[in-house]
Formats: C-alpha cells, structure tokens, sequence
C-alpha cells in the first residue's frame, strides 16, 4: 500500500545541508495500524510528511497504492493548523466544501464527527475559543472528513489529556477496524503505540532512520485486557529499552 | 458592550468641546462673522441647502468618488500585492521603484492628473485611487506574507486549486493586513477627493468649498468643512464596522 524505497531528505541549512531521514526502505500493508516512535528530531514528522507530497524526497521513491483516490490521505499536524476564521463545524466542514459534498450530506457528516470527538457543543465556537487538546480534536476530525484512505497523525494527542487521550485511542482503533484505514500514528508514548499498533517502527536520530519494525500480534478488539496481557508488557519493556538506546 | 459605545462618546465629547470653544469664538470673543460665522449660522445655513436639495448632489458626487476611487484602488492594489506575493522574483524588482512610487507625494502631482486625464472624473478618480492603492498594497503584502505556512500544508493536502486558495485560504488570513491599509486608504481618499474637486469641476464637497470662498459665503464655507469632517467620521466608522464583522476572529474576546 505504501511502498518506499531509498527513500531520503536532506534540508539545506545555513550552508550545510543536514540529513533529517537516512534512505528507508519499507513497506506498509494496506490497512495497517502503524505507531511511529522516536526520540526527537529523528524524522518522524519528515517521513509523514513525505508520504503526504508536502515535502519532496531528496532521493528513492514512495508509491502510495489508493488507486483513484483524489485526496489519498489525510492529515493531523502536529498543531492542529485549524483555519483561526471558521468555526469548528466549518473547520471540520472544510475538506468537504473544496470537494464540492452536498450540504445536507456534509452536515450528516460533520455532526457525526463533532459527536465522535467529543465536541458537542462547541460547533460554533472558533479555535481561539478552544483548549489545544479541542483544537486537536477538531483537527482529527477534519481529517477524517472526507474519509481519506490513508491517516497520517502527527502526535494528534500530545495535547489531550489521559481520560480523553484513553477515549479517543478507542475511538481511533473503532474508526480503524470499521473502515479498513492505513494510520500511521506518530507518538511520544511507548503504551500508546504498543496498544494502538499492529506494527510498530522505531526510529534513531542523526541520521532519522528506521532501527526497528515490529510486528504486534495482540488480539483485536483491543480494551483494558489489553493493558493487562504480559505480551504487551514484554512490548513495551523492549520498545522503551529501544528508545533508551536511541538517546 | 462598554468597548462598543467608547469611541462614540469619544467623538461625542471631542465634538461638543469644539463646538463650544467655537461659539465662545464666534461669539462672546466677537470675532467678525466674515471671519468666523457662529455655529449657529454655520448650521441653518447647512440645514437650509440639505431641505432645499442644493446639496445633495454635491454630497453624492464626493461620497460616490470616495467609494469608486476606494473600491478600484482596494482592489488593485491587493491584486498587485498578491502578484508580487506569489512571484518573488518579480517582487526583488518591483520593491525598490514601489517605495518610491510610495513615498511620491501624490497630492502634488494632482495637477499633472489633470494635463493628462482633463478636467473630467477620470483625473478625480485617478488621484483618488493612486491615493488608496499604495497603503491597501503595503498592508494587503505585510498580511500575505505573514501567512502561516501550515495553512498552505492543509491546501496543498487538500489539492485546492488557485482560485479556491486565493478565496478560502490567503484573503482571508491577509483581511488584518489589508484593512491597516483600507483604514489608512480611506483617510487618504478623502482627501483625495476634496482636493480633485478644487482643482477642477463644479460638483462636490469641495467645489462648494472653492465656491463658498470665492464668493465670501463664509457659513457656506463652514458648511462644507462640517460635512466633510462628518463623511470622515461616517467612513472611518463604517470601516470600523466591517472590520468588527469580517476580524471578529481576530480580535480578542474582552473576557
Ligand atoms: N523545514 C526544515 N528545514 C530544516 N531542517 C528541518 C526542517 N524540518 C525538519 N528539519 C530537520 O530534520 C530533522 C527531523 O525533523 P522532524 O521534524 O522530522 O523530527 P521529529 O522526529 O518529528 O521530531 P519531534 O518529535 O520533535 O517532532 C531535525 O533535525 C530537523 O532539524
Ligand atoms: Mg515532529
């Protein structure tokens, strides 16, 4: 589904040009569930946003296989990037309104996700009206919008507190196993990316490159067992003892 | 709710104090009334040309150019600034002979309008909007290039075309910029157009002005100043109230 091969960036800086990901080579099966951790600076944003055409590769190839998708993917910036003009419902509404949905199926929609985020009754509020943990809900719920077929999250839950961050991974993993999404899902949290994931890469710095891929096999649904099985402990333990090798 | 009526009571008080040091001038200081006509006069006279209709062609010649000269300048000069915004390259060439077109004092070249325009309303409206495209075109560019970058990350992942990006995105973010330059603008226009008509014509506020002169109709004079000063103040206002209505965003909550 996405396929990248010697895939490079380098940014010029002052001169100098600095390598943010070393060439990867990797594969990422259609509707995968991908947690993407990483000490800072490693490239885990870089890599999103190269999949996404926002940045362009330095060198090698992403093949994204969403066939006539004219929007293959959707996205949840690190900050949430709501436009400052437009309520929530029009930010949410957004993705839809440039793809020319009709209103009454885009007002379906966006009440759907409004209550899907926990937003009900903020819809006409602006996002300088929001908690950054709001705004960020908004924000995956514009991404969700036009039903994308790959998520690409950058830290979408930084800024969300435990209960609600606990709630909405549920809902992510909901959203994932109904509709057969690719989710890379970038995050700082060892737990959420082992509970979340059905693979997980871990990433090094200087130069970003992927040091590890695992495969999560624990079972689906996913819920509070989950956090009790042994394998997703043994998971986490090694994920973290990654983590403290990277540094 | 108090923030909304301040500048109100403001004016309000500006006013009355000058209206009071101007009767106390015109009267009790007895200063002559070809010299200072009273308030009083000033406005029976202003009453007497509004009810008798004199006037409101006047009015309107001068309301109408400010809003023509306001409207094409606005619109060019945000047009140029977004050329120069999306064109870099172009804009390397084009700031230095800009700044100088900037800092021109247009007012002066007024006369030069007329030898090229005639006496007509093009020369008018040409001046007017010369006057107005310069600071509409310096604000709308400062707003356009502090556009947040991660906005045209969400516009390229949402493949909007130009025009959609042009309308949905960029205007929009650039509206604080380009109403600092309309505001100045219209400042501009004003007096753009009081002195167009002095120059030349037999319409408007400021014909009325050479007029009353000319002809020692100080009170007509005075009329006219009042007027004037008061189509200031309703296009300073109106302004205001767009900018309450399209910024409302912007501006903080006063919580
Ligand atoms: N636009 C840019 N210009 C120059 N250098 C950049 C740019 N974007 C990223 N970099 C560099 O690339 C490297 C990787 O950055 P990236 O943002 O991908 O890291 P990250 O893993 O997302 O970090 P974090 O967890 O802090 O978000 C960093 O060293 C950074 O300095
Ligand atoms: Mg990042």
């Amino acid at each position: 589904m996405i396929t990248t091969s010697g895939l490079t960036k380098s940014f010029d800086l002052d001169g100098g040009s600095i390598l943010a990901l070393a060439p990867l080579d990797h594969r990422i099966e259609k509707g995968a569930f991908v947690s993407i951790v990483g000490p800072s600076g490693c490239g885990k944003s870089t890599f999103l946003r190269l999949i996404a055409g926002l940045e362009d590769a330095s060198g090698g190839t992403i093949e994204l296989d969403t066939g006539s998708a004219k929007r293959p993917v959707g996205f949840v910036f690190q900050d949430a990037v709501l436009l400052p003009w437009k309520t929530v419902r029009d930010n949410i509404r957004f993705p839809l309104d440039t793809a020319g949905v009709r209103r009454d199926e885009g007002n379906r929609i966006v009440s759907e996700l409004i209550e899907l985020v926990g937003l009900s009754g903020f819809e006409d509020a602006l996002p300088k009206q929001l908690s950054g943990g709001m705004r960020q809900r908004a924000a995956i719920a514009r991404a969700l919008s036009d039903d994308p077929p790959i998520l690409l999250m950058d830290e979408p839950f930084s800024a969300v507190d435990l209960l609600t961050r606990e709630t909405l991974n549920d809902e992510l993993l909901r959203i994932w196993q109904r509709t057969g999404k690719t989710i890379l899902l970038v995050t700082h949290s060892v737990e959420e990316a082992a509970y979340l994931g059905s693979e997980v890469m871990v990433m090094s710095p200087r130069p970003g490159r992927l040091k590890k891929t695992y495969t999560v096999d624990l079972p689906h649904p996913r819920g509070e067992a989950t956090k009790l099985d042994p394998a997703y402990h043994q998971l986490v333990a090694e994920l973290r003892q990654d983590m403290r090798e990277t540094e | 709710m108090m923030s909304r009526f301040r500048p109100v009571f403001e004016y309000g008080v500006a006013l009355a104090l000058l209206t009071v040091a101007w009767w106390y001038a015109s009267g009790p200081m007895g200063i002559p009334k070809y010299l200072l006509p009273s308030p009083q006069s000033t406005v029976s006279t202003l009453w007497d040309s509004l009810v008798s209709g004199e006037l409101w062609p006047h009015l309107w010649f001068t309301v109408r150019n400010i809003l023509l000269g306001l409207g094409i300048g606005s619109v060019a000069g945000i047009a140029v600034a977004y050329l120069l915004y999306k064109m870099p390259r172009l804009s390397t060439f084009l700031d230095g002979p800009l700044v100088v077109f900037q800092t021109a004092p247009k007012i002066a070249l007024a006369p030069l309008f007329v030898v090229w325009f005639g006496l007509g309303l093009t020369a008018k409206i040409v001046l007017i909007v010369s006057l107005v495209f310069f600071p509409v075109l310096m604000g709308a560019l400062a707003g356009f290039r502090s556009i947040d970058s991660r906005m045209h990350d969400l516009a390229k992942l949402l493949k909007l075309n130009p025009f959609s990006l042009f309308w949905r995105i960029d205007l929009m973010a650039a509206l604080p910029g380009i109403f600092v330059g309309l505001k100045i603008g219209a400042v501009q226009a004003l007096v753009g157009a009081i002195l167009a008509e002095w120059i030349s014509g037999s319409d408007g506020l400021g014909y009325l002005m050479t007029f009353a002169s000319a002809t020692y109709k100080t009170p007509l004079l005075f009329g006219a100043v009042l007027l004037t000063s008061l189509l200031g103040i309703a296009l300073h206002g109106l302004l205001g109230v767009i900018e309450g209505r399209l910024l409302s965003w912007k501006v903080q909550d006063g919580r």
